[in-house]
């Protein structure tokens, strides 16, 4: 487990392609620079993709884990474009 | 052993690629727009090279005799444009929806309910007409009465042409990615590439076995569902693509498995609306244009069929046009 603490928490288990993603960027997007995001998920395409387009929006993934199943949970540092 | 058993075996292949690799092309052509990532993109292409260099080898030696899907201009720009809205509303393409069948994902439960309801009315149903006069009314056949094909339209040999094809696309290759740097993308996974070139060897795979069982096609996933509903419903039998479909399923569930990635996971209801309402497009529009993303662009394309070619353009356009009103559009809003 990492010991950062999370900002917020956003949970979006069950939901399918590609609302994942796109809850996770747009919850990045209105984020203060700095700020830890944590994103609960259990799509497994998404846990690929996420990770890999982040950097695009600047923001920093700190960690990525396996949880039970399919369940992750992610850190993510967001970039502060607003 | 019975030659439609082999279809239960390329299924089950198939479905453990699909599940590893996370092959969908309703997430490649998708996030080509929405998130300019292109590397499900990347993967379809390699697995159609793949797929190319196969077929026309085998043909050229007799081991297959290429069978293109005709062209019906009306059909397949209708049917695929309406299967591409489908398929975006419905979260995953038709080999997408069928794979996370096997992963427990509900909502490709519904999509395939749907799929499988609206494609078994529309080859076999009150909506059979209506696709059959279509498909009739825009026939453009080749010069010899046979499927309008890329060769045929040139003249020239489809093993010679898929082989020119093949190399041009890798010249073409090698001279992007020698011109762009390297992107250091996070690719995890299977890596794009093995995933697309094990796509590909499971396609070159089922044309022969499919061929023995007396169905002269490779891969496909609509029909199969449409052989499953018949099974149940009216007492056929089932036959090579109905196990590849069971197959598909068996094989994505075991790889959900071993990587513990099997859940029983639950939408809201109105999603499960979306996707079921999705899967009734892509059902309707697969069987009017005569193939889904499958049966058309990665069966279909390899072979050279302009109808193919033709519904494989219009799927992603449908895919696109739907992404932008449902992802693109609501973002620019808000911003």
């Amino acid at each position: 487990m990492t010991d950062v603490k999370p900002t917020k928490t956003l949970d979006v288990c069950g939901k399918i392609c590609p609302y994942p993603d796109m809850n996770t960027m747009t919850t990045l997007k209105k984020m203060e620079k700095g700020e830890i995001l944590e994103v609960l998920l259990d799509y497994p395409l998404s846990v690929e993709r996420i990770p890999r387009n982040l950097q695009k929006q600047g923001h920093k993934l700190i960690s990525s884990e396996q949880l039970d199943g399919p369940n992750h949970r992610m850190l993510i540092e967001a970039h502060g474009l607003k | 052993m019975e030659a439609v058993m082999t279809g239960l075996f390329v299924g089950v292949l198939f479905g453990f690629v699909l599940q590893r690799g996370r092959f969908c092309m309703n997430s490649a052509f998708r996030d080509a727009i929405l998130l300019q990532d292109n590397i499900l993109l990347k993967t379809v292409f390699a697995a159609l090279l793949v797929e190319m260099v196969g077929f026309a080898i085998m043909d050229s030696v007799g081991a297959i005799a290429i069978n293109p899907k005709p062209f019906w201009w009306g059909a397949n720009l209708l049917g695929s444009f309406v299967f591409g809205i489908g398929m975006v509303l419905a979260g995953g393409c038709a080999s997408g929806i069928t794979y996370r069948f096997g992963e427990g994902m509900v909502g490709a439960i519904t999509a395939v309910l749907g799929l499988a309801t609206s494609g078994y009315f529309t080859a076999a149903g009150f909506l059979k007409p209506f696709k059959a006069n279509l498909q009739e009314a825009t026939t453009i056949p080749g010069a010899d009465g046979t499927a309008l094909t890329l060769h045929g339209l040139l003249g020239m040999d489809y093993t010679v042409l898929a082989i020119i094809i093949v190399l041009i696309a890798l010249l073409v290759w090698f001279l992007i990615s020698r011109s762009k740097k390297e992107e250091c993308e996070a690719d995890p996974g299977w890596g794009w590439l093995n995933t697309g070139i094990l796509i590909g060897i499971v396609g070159i795979l089922a044309f022969p076995l499919s061929a023995a069982a007396g169905r002269n096609y490779p891969l496909g996933i609509t029909a199969g569902w449409i052989n499953i509903v018949q099974v149940i419903f009216t007492g056929a039998t089932i036959n090579w693509i109905g196990l590849l479909i069971v197959g598909i399923v068996v094989g994505a569930l075991i790889a959900a498995l071993i990587s513990k990635e099997f859940k029983f996971r639950f939408p809201k209801p109105l999603v499960l609306l979306q996707t079921f309402v999705g899967g009734l497009l892509m059902g309707f529009g697969a069987v009017t244009s005569g193939g889904c993303n499958i049966g058309h662009l990665l069966s279909g394309i390899p072979q050279l069929s302009l109808g193919s070619i033709l519904a494989g353009i219009s799927i992603v356009l449908g895919a696109w046009v739907t992404s932008y009103v449902m992802f693109v559009l609501p973002q620019k809003r808000a911003e």
